[in-house]
């Protein structure tokens, strides 16, 4: 190869990474600000122009526990998001095999109907589900809310997880139906064991939406079930004054989905997109 | 598969049933109060009015019309932003790279933390007096924008966030899209003799037009559903300049409280978000059969 073209190849590279480093900067700067402000103490958040070196301190994250009972927000936040999971993964795999083996009139229709429910603005499920809380005395309770995110999280389990199964060779099962074996037990003892990465996969995208959900923790909870994202935005009112914690509390909200996002990285397009894209 | 006729039920039975009474009730239940006229405040009892709140919202509420337009700019703008910088980044990375999932992980942050969180944080760098995004401006010896507190600049500024927000799920769909195109077409066109320009214009465009058509309806069908960055970064204002539909249905509905009207409006979002999610459906539906 020729001198020139080597030279060319060599900026384009050089081209390359420095596009490449100006992208990672843009999305990655705003939370790493999130995070230095989270271990500068009130002073130093507060400066102009903003300090680049300070003393950190991890003050924040433990006052912010005095400031608000935040201990109760994370637990009623975990506790919400795992329940949920385990409803919409217990419920979506039997209807996910359903789906995906049963050959019955409809059974196409049946899966686009619960995959057009995933896609219901949320604002407006939220007004009659907020009466129908009401109506029942549920409001501020956690079992308000693991119903009101079944909306969203059941038709997404069952949906993907319909796709991990129609992944798996029918004969698999097919070979344990011709020796006696029931279609529950071939669920239970053949594809759910099949299926178990899908089924990780699935659990923490459920997990994920759960945690981050705002709209409906905000008008189904008042103090006792508020969970974190709900919280965090009493902080947002007092902007100015609490900054290092608001951010403290931000970078303790963000940093689970991170490590989720991580764990699920390889199914990430599979689930954002509902199984469109592989 | 040969069996009994009631194992379908047994399996798919309980999802149904659960659907239908969280979503399908709730959502008949609502389309029944659109048709009223009910103020949660003013104490119990609702009146039937008909379609009067649907016509109060297209013809007579000026607000609602404000609020349209602005939800058709933002939509059309985070669109447009996200899908073409989106595209511009995953070309960026369709490359053989070590350690994939470093980028991956990285590059998806801002789409998978919870928004509350993303609006907090462009708050803290839209501040006025002591954001960073004005300290950058004024090393350039530009004026500080006033980026949240400005009828005329607030838009733009949740547009920022909200690409900022999307673009890195476009752009990890479109990578994904362009690493699983075939080769041949594309080593044929580069031995033809084809130029970077037209093996994208002629090759590549064609091939990833499914992913682009799923990039691009899935994120309009939520960026109509924009409420949590609104809520914290301008809940609507200044004025009504960032007043989107969803926003103004729930302050209709929950600060307000004249549920039937609130109603109505959401019935209206509703018709647009199903008129794009029954167009994925079917692209999905023609993909599978």
């Amino acid at each position: 190869m020729s001198v020139s073209y080597r030279r060319k190849r060599t900026i384009w590279n050089l081209v390359w990474a420095v596009v490449t480093l100006v992208v990672f900067v843009l999305v990655l700067f705003p939370p790493l600000m999130l995070f230095f402000t989270s271990i500068k103490t009130n002073v130093d958040a507060l400066k102009y122009p903003p300090v680049w070196i300070f003393r950190p301190v991890v003050s924040n994250y433990r006052e912010i526990f005095g400031l608000m009972p935040f201990g109760s927000y994370l637990a009623n936040s975990l506790i919400v998001a795992i329940i949920s999971t385990v409803i919409a993964l217990t419920l979506g795999s039997l209807a996910a095999y359903g789906l995906a083996r049963f050959r019955f009139k409809r059974s196409k229709d049946l899966s686009f109907w619960i995959l057009s429910i995933r896609m219901t603005p949320p604002v407006a499920a939220a007004i009659p589900i907020f009466i129908i809380m009401r109506t029942f005395r549920l409001l501020d309770t956690q079992l308000a809310l693991v119903l009101a995110y079944c909306t969203f999280n059941l038709p997404f389990a069952v949906w993907l997880l319909r796709s991990f199964i129609q992944e798996i060779p029918r004969e698999i099962e097919e070979s344990a139906l011709v020796d006696g074996c029931s279609p529950y037990a071939a669920f239970w003892r053949i594809s759910l064991p099949l299926i178990a990465p899908g089924l990780a996969a699935t659990g923490i995208f459920t997990f994920i939406f759960s945690w981050n959900e705002f709209l409906f923790a905000l008008i189904l909870t008042g103090t006792r079930a508020q969970t974190v994202p709900v919280a965090l935005t009493a902080f947002v009112r007092e902007t100015g004054i609490m900054w290092s914690h608001m951010a403290a509390a931000g970078v303790l909200a963000m940093a689970p989905m991170i490590l989720f996002t991580a764990l699920v990285q390889k199914n990430l397009v599979k689930g954002l997109t509902m199984g469109a894209i592989k | 598969m040969r069996d009994s006729k009631v194992a379908p039920f047994i399996f798919i039975g309980p999802t149904v049933l659960v659907l239908l009474l969280l979503v399908i009730f709730p959502m008949f239940y609502s389309l029944g109060i659109s048709f009223t006229e009910w103020n949660l405040i003013r104490g119990g009892s609702w009146q039937f009015v008909g379609l009067r709140n649907y016509y109060y919202a297209v013809f007579k509420d000026p607000y609602f019309r404000t609020s349209f337009k602005v939800t058709i700019l933002y939509v059309c703008a985070v669109v447009t932003m996200e899908l073409f910088i989106g595209l511009g980044v995953a070309l960026l990375l369709n490359r053989p790279l070590k350690k994939v999932g470093i980028y991956r992980t990285a590059l998806v942050i801002p789409s998978t933390m919870t928004p509350v969180v993303v609006g907090i944080i462009w708050r803290l760098l839209y501040n006025p007096e002591l954001g960073t995004l004005n300290y950058f401006l004024s090393l350039f010896g530009l004026k500080p924008l006033n980026w949240l507190g400005d009828p005329s600049v607030a838009l733009f500024s949740v547009i920022i966030a909200d690409v900022w927000e999307w673009t890195p799920f476009m752009a990890l769909i479109l990578l994904a899209g362009l690493q699983a195109l075939p080769q041949d077409p594309l080593e044929a066109a580069i031995v033809d003799g084809a130029s970077p320009t037209q093996v994208f214009r002629y090759v590549v465009f064609p091939l990833l037009q499914p992913t682009l058509v799923v990039a691009l309806l899935l994120r309009l069908m939520d960026s109509f559903k924009t409420f949590d960055l609104i809520f914290v970064l301008t809940k609507g204002g200044p004025g009504m300049s960032t007043e989107v539909l969803s926003y103004y249905t729930y302050r209709y509905g929950f600060k307000f409280f004249h549920i039937g009207q609130a109603s109505a409006m959401s019935y209206i979002l509703v018709v647009m978000v199903i008129i794009i999610s029954q167009i994925f459906v079917n692209y999905l539906r023609a993909g599978e059969e």
